[in-house]
């Protein structure tokens, strides 16, 4: 191999390497990786400064939002409870009003088919119950409520006994939920319901039961001229006094 | 055309550094730097001594690796001893750079200059060859 040839094989193989060399370093140096390495100590301590003022601000904003977060928390129980007691609220309501069916110990009054009870009866039946403590009372099926009335209607079969409308037909069964002891008392007082039933020559049976169970209302009613009551206000009271006086 | 080989051997070296992926840990690449310098002041100095007619390619190689080599370890025991002898390392290749540049400027203009003399001179002596009568007629008068 000629001298030239040698030295232009040696430079070559340099520039190879130092090629080499050159794209090695600028992948390096462009990495993501490198950019700390490259920092200034200067740079470094303003950096990191900066991200342990950061952080603080980050606890911080942590801690409040860890208040809140369980001040919410507290609120929800709150709302929960809230909501748990219109709840029962609403159970009681729908309970007195009829609109749901309930279950509970009570008495069961049965009028047989040949008796010859009158709607009238029905009436003074359904007082004394409530009289005695019943807590709900349903008709031949029907529930009772504030605005439920006992009628007759007369059909082909003859006069029936009638609950909001609805015929009733004999035999009859009333039931009643309450103390069930209580509300046998409460008929079977001397000159009470079943004394002049008996009077009438109508003998319904008595039982008491562990378990009665009352549908709700078929149709609830709907009001159109009731309002809320709101009293006057204090003011106005006094002054409506003043004038009446001076009349 | 003798420097299209050493170009040819960069671009070789440029491409495989792209598809080898060579990788080096982000703390050595300050060391690679600085044995990039003197690897080019060692590129430089055989390029000078190319226009010197004084080029040795056992020395350009030697000088190449052991410069690089020696640079980067002085820089990584400058580190360790707390001192910046790497920035003493990028002065003193930088300044040898520049120098062993301004040299090679200077020959490349220095032949080009010769070239455009020696050009100026046959063009001279080939219009003197062409008119040879118009120097006996000076004698005549």
């Amino acid at each position: 191999m000629t001298a030239p040839l040698r030295n232009m094989l040696a430079f070559f193989c340099a520039m190879a390497v130092l090629g080499l060399s050159l794209s090695v370093q600028f992948k390096a140096q462009n990495s993501p990786d490198r950019e700390l390495y490259q920092q200034r100590q200067e740079n470094l301590i303003v950096m990191v400064k900066n991200l342990t003022e950061k952080r603080q601000r980050l606890g911080q904003e942590m801690s409040d939002l860890s208040s809140q977060l369980y001040d919410r928390r507290n609120a929800f129980e709150d709302e929960s409870l809230t909501i748990k007691s219109l709840e029962q609220q609403l159970a009681r309501l729908e309970i007195a009003n009829g609109t749901r069916p309930i279950t509970g110990q009570g008495l069961e009054i049965q009028f047989q088919a040949t008796s010859a009870v009158q709607y009238t009866d029905l009436i003074v039946l359904i007082n004394e119950l409530w009289a005695a403590g019943a807590e709900a009372i349903a008709v031949g099926g029907y529930r009772l409520n504030a605005n439920s009335y006992i009628f007759y209607s007369d059909s082909p079969e003859g006069r029936l006994i009638s609950v909001n409308n609805s015929p009733v037909p004999l035999p009859l069964r009333v039931q009643a939920i309450g103390n069930a002891g209580s509300l046998e008392r409460g008929l079977t007082l001397p000159g009470g319901f079943m004394d002049i039933m008996m009077y009438n020559k109508i003998y319904p049976t008595l039982r008491q039961k562990e378990s009665l169970d009352l549908p709700a209302v078929t149709s609830p009613p709907l009001y159109y001229y009731l309002s809320a009551y709101t009293a006057p206000a204090p003011a106005a009271a006094a002054t409506g006094q003043a004038k009446n006086a001076t009349r | 055309m003798w420097w299209l080989i050493p170009v040819i051997g960069l671009a070789l070296g440029i491409y495989s550094g792209q598809f080898l992926h060579i990788e080096i840990p982000a703390e050595m690449v300050k060391y690679l730097s600085i044995a990039i310098m003197a690897a080019l002041d060692s590129v430089f100095g055989g390029i000078r001594s190319l226009y010197e007619k004084k080029f040795d390619g056992l020395m350009m190689m030697t000088g190449f690796f052991t410069n690089a080599l020696l640079a980067a370890a002085l820089a990584y025991i400058g580190d360790m001893l707390g001192v910046d002898l790497y920035y003493a390392a990028v002065f003193a290749f930088g300044v040898r750079l520049f120098s062993n540049l301004s040299m090679i400027r200077h020959y490349i203009i220095s032949g080009l200059r010769e070239k455009d003399r020696l050009y100026r001179l046959a063009r001279q002596e080939k219009k003197a060859a062409a008119k040879p009568d118009l120097i006996k007629g000076e004698g005549d008068l």
